[in-house]
């Protein structure tokens, strides 16, 4: 086979894929932002032993987390609706990905929470903690920290699932591909070009991540951020 | 026996050369002698296209195309061979002669009419503008400021894009039911769709109340025969005219299209 390639082709489209690669980009941000706010709190909510806010939060978990993300999307924008919610597809596609992210969140969190051991728990209160300071010195911010590497792999996976939306007409990067493909019938071309952006985004966004766990929880948790190695115990 | 074997091999391979050269010499020009002389008429469908051309249960070829290809072998009163055909392979398999003529809603256009020839239009399509219960559009000026939802890379979309409405928001999806979808979920106000589909989906979900706004363009579909074959095309002519005037080539396009054939301007 003889294939002669022409980029020269995909550049008059440059508004257009830039476009696309800022809605990706203001989507992922946005929905990392509320998606683990939301994980947090839902965790420690899932924590708590008993009572009918686990028992919603633990309905909510497994039915995101075993139901396919393109129904998720085509049930906030086409089936929300029909109770008279009616949101734009950016937006849908902002709410789902949010939803979405939250509940993996929420249970790798929970993860971290249990891996918390009860002695250091106890050593807090001998140590006259009030309950408050306890939750946060001891239980949540160690908790993040030893899951946020895992935490991080979610939130690249997120920004790589942002192209499902495109199926309900937002317009992010692989809207913006599929779009410049009808116009010149150069597949091959623009899903090259499009394939070594998002690899580029997913670096850079989990450089990014890397940056903030360095800032939170210290060089040793970015590195891991980075790598994606697990965790040598010294 | 070594030696025979081999004779045989080179036998049957020259017959096949010399059948293949036979099969071209036959494709430089069909008359109409040659294939009431033959005894059945080769008409080539369009197949995976309903409710143009598809199969049906059986496997057999039905549609519109089938219908009128039937009609046609009973003006030629000849037994007609069917040849299913996909839409890249229809004007090739007509200029190899694989078959007689093409009956494939194979539209005109001016780069196939320099390979094929075209008779008159014998089917077509409309391409609509449906829109919800609370609004209805006469006219692509109407859908200005409007959402409309198309599907990707579709002629309508091409269309569409084309007539460049001011302030009009063309919204794309993946097929369209998706886009039907979201002008019933009220995340468009309008959908394009070909006139078979919309009516389809009309029909099947009568409480949203949907309505077909206008025509924005028509899809004429034509027969083709090979370029020297001014004879069968007029032939041709000659039987979609009585199709018409006898009232049969309605009765196929209401069984398929629930409507009459729209008019067409003739050439």
């Amino acid at each position: 086979m003889s294939y002669t390639f022409q980029f020269g082709v995909l550049a008059q489209y440059q508004d257009e894929i830039l476009n696309g690669i800022w809605l990706t980009i203001k989507l992922s941000v946005l929905s990392i932002l509320l998606g683990s706010a939301a994980g947090v709190v839902l965790a420690s909510i899932r924590s708590v032993k008993g009572g009918a806010a686990r028992f919603l939060v633990d309905a909510y978990v497994e039915i995101i987390r075993n139901t396919p993300f393109l129904v998720q999307l085509f049930i906030v924008y086409f089936g929300l609706p029909g109770v008279g919610l009616r949101v734009g597809a950016d937006t849908a596609a902002l709410i789902g990905m949010t939803i979405n992210l939250a509940a993996y969140s929420t249970e790798i969190i929970r993860a971290g929470i249990e891996a918390v051991h009860k002695s250091q728990i106890e050593a807090g209160e001998a140590l006259g903690f009030t309950r408050f300071q306890i939750y946060r010195h001891v239980i949540i911010v160690p908790a993040i920290a030893k899951v946020y590497p895992a935490l991080c792999s979610q939130f690249v996976l997120m920004m790589l699932a942002s192209s499902i939306c495109s199926a309900i007409s937002t317009h992010e990067l692989a809207a913006s591909a599929a779009f410049v493909e009808s116009q010149t019938y150069r597949s091959f071309e623009v899903y090259i070009v499009v394939t070594l952006i998002y690899l580029a985004l997913a670096l850079a966004l989990r450089a990014c991540l890397a940056l903030v766990g360095m800032w939170l929880f210290g060089r040793r948790v970015a590195r891991r951020t980075m790598t994606s190695l697990p965790e040598v115990q010294a | 026996m070594k030696i025979l074997n081999y004779v045989r091999t080179t036998l049957t391979a020259i017959a096949i050369g010399i059948a293949s050269l036979a099969a071209t010499a036959e494709a430089s020009a069909t008359t109409l002698n040659d294939i009431v002389s033959r005894g059945s008429v080769r008409i080539g469908v369009l197949t995976g296209a309903p409710p143009m051309g598809m199969v049906d249960e059986k496997g057999n070829p039905t549609g519109y195309d089938v219908d009128v290809a039937n009609l046609i072998g009973g003006y030629l009163s000849l037994p007609v061979e069917l040849v299913p055909l996909t839409p890249p392979a229809r004007i090739p398999a007509l200029q190899t002669g694989k078959v007689d003529f093409l009956v494939a809603t194979l539209a005109p256009t001016g780069e196939r009419a320099k390979t094929v020839m075209f008779t008159q239009p014998y089917s077509a399509f409309n391409m609509d503008i449906i829109s919800g219960p609370d609004q209805k559009f006469a006219s692509l000026a109407d859908l200005k400021g409007k959402r409309v939802a198309v599907n990707r890379g579709s002629s309508q979309e091409t269309a569409l894009r084309k007539a460049a409405v001011p302030g009009m928001q063309i919204v794309v999806f993946e097929d369209d039911s998706t886009s039907a979808q979201a002008l019933i979920a009220g995340q468009a106000d309008a959908v394009a769709l070909p006139s078979t589909v919309g009516e389809a989906i009309i029909k099947q979900r009568p409480d949203a109340g949907l309505q077909v706004g206008f025509t924005f363009f028509q899809q004429g579909n034509s027969m083709a025969t090979k370029m020297q074959d001014f004879e069968l095309r007029q032939w041709l002519n000659t039987a979609i005219y009585l199709m018409k005037i006898s009232g049969d080539l309605d009765k196929v396009a209401t069984k398929w299209t629930g409507r009459p054939m729209p008019t067409l301007p003739s050439f």
